[in-house]
């Protein structure tokens, strides 16, 4: 870095200042909680992992994703979980959205496409819905 | 057990009480020390980061924690030199996935009605979440003022452009360091940081301090 240093711009220089002077402004609590979140992930690589989880048999994901529907499935009927208008049939686009790695590898490189994708999501289903009731 | 797992192990465990593996036990735990120190060495830049990005205390605290974890698991063997681009690294990757997953939760939660106000109160309020105003010196309302300009327009940036300008800035690290840490080739750090340096003059000015 000291190499560096010299070839900083003034407005570099300021910014790294701010920077520096902004982490002296961290509240105590949250050191605190930052030094247990420490000691915790090193006491917790410490233990051996579970076989299950070294073989990745069941993604942690996976796992909260499938209670997920579970409870969604078990607790609302399902013409509740639709929207108005829309037919039957469109839970089942719940059920793509937490189990489909690949629709949440559209924000893979740069967040605003999968935005752009939810957004025309949301801006056709009125019309998928119309659709399927015309 | 990983080999973090056996070297961590004494993290807690007093090498006097292992016998003849004192001598693996000694080295093992000077290493879960040199961790431990490392870790403590970029907590508090890595909690800025995260939060820079996640905008949101206990999510930026979480991605710290895992990273951290991680890193002792799966990397905890490799050099200490290794350490900072590969946990850095690791907590880009895990700030993605946690704005992901709040991308998703947010949709989900769309089709639950009942709990929608609940969620909108989990919202992170940058406004809330702001120092409550106290009297204090002009020097130190001045440094606050910066602070506070520099963060919201650090929020403006895109991530690439933010973790960029963040890693070398705040982390020091070099533009070889932050290309490993981004994934991405030394080139694409330049251009990122760039762009970033060159969106905060046009937003901060002279920006003095």
């Amino acid at each position: 870095m000291s190499s560096n240093e010299e070839q900083l711009s003034e407005f570099e220089r300021r910014t790294r200042a701010v920077l520096a002077e902004s982490l002296t402004r961290i509240d105590a609590r949250t050191r605190s909680r930052l030094n247990r979140a420490r000691h915790a992930a090193l006491e917790q690589a410490a233990r051996p992992r579970r076989a299950w989880l070294k073989l990745g048999v069941v993604p942690g994901g996976a796992l909260a994703a499938a209670v997920l529907v579970a409870l969604l499935l078990v607790h609302r009927p399902a013409h509740e979980l639709l929207p108005p208008g829309a037919e039957s049939g469109q839970p089942l686009e719940v059920l793509d959205l937490v189990a489909d790695d690949e629709a949440l590898s559209l924000m893979e490189d740069e967040d605003h496409s999968f935005y752009e994708w939810a957004a025309a999501q949301g801006e056709a289903a009125p019309e998928n819905g119309a659709e399927a009731s015309g | 057990m990983s080999a973090f797992a056996t070297l961590a192990s004494v993290y807690n465990t007093p090498a006097a009480l292992r016998g003849g593996e004192l001598l693996n036990d000694t080295t093992a735990q000077s290493r879960a020390r040199a961790l431990n120190q490392f870790l403590a060495s970029v907590e508090l830049k890595a909690y800025k980061i995260a939060q820079a990005s996640l905008r949101h205390e206990d999510d930026a605290l979480d991605a710290v924690q895992d990273a951290m974890l991680q890193l002792a698991r799966a990397y905890g063997d490799r050099t200490a030199e290794e350490w900072r681009p590969l946990f850095y690294r690791i907590l880009k990757n895990r700030i993605r996935d946690m704005q992901r997953r709040r991308t998703v939760r947010g949709r989900i939660m769309a089709w639950l009605p009942l709990r929608r106000d609940e969620e909108d109160e989990e919202a992170p309020d940058p406004i809330a979440q702001a120092p409550s105003p106290e009297p204090m010196p002009v020097a130190r309302l001045e440094i606050d003022e910066a602070m506070g300009a520099l963060e919201r327009a650090l929020v403006e940036l895109p991530e690439r452009q933010r973790q960029a300008f963040l890693l070398r800035n705040l982390e020091g690290l070099d533009v070889a360091q932050t290309a490993l840490a981004m994934g991405c080739s030394e080139g694409s750090v330049k251009t990122h940081y760039f762009r970033a340096v060159q969106a905060l003059k046009a937003r901060l000015g002279e920006f003095e301090t």
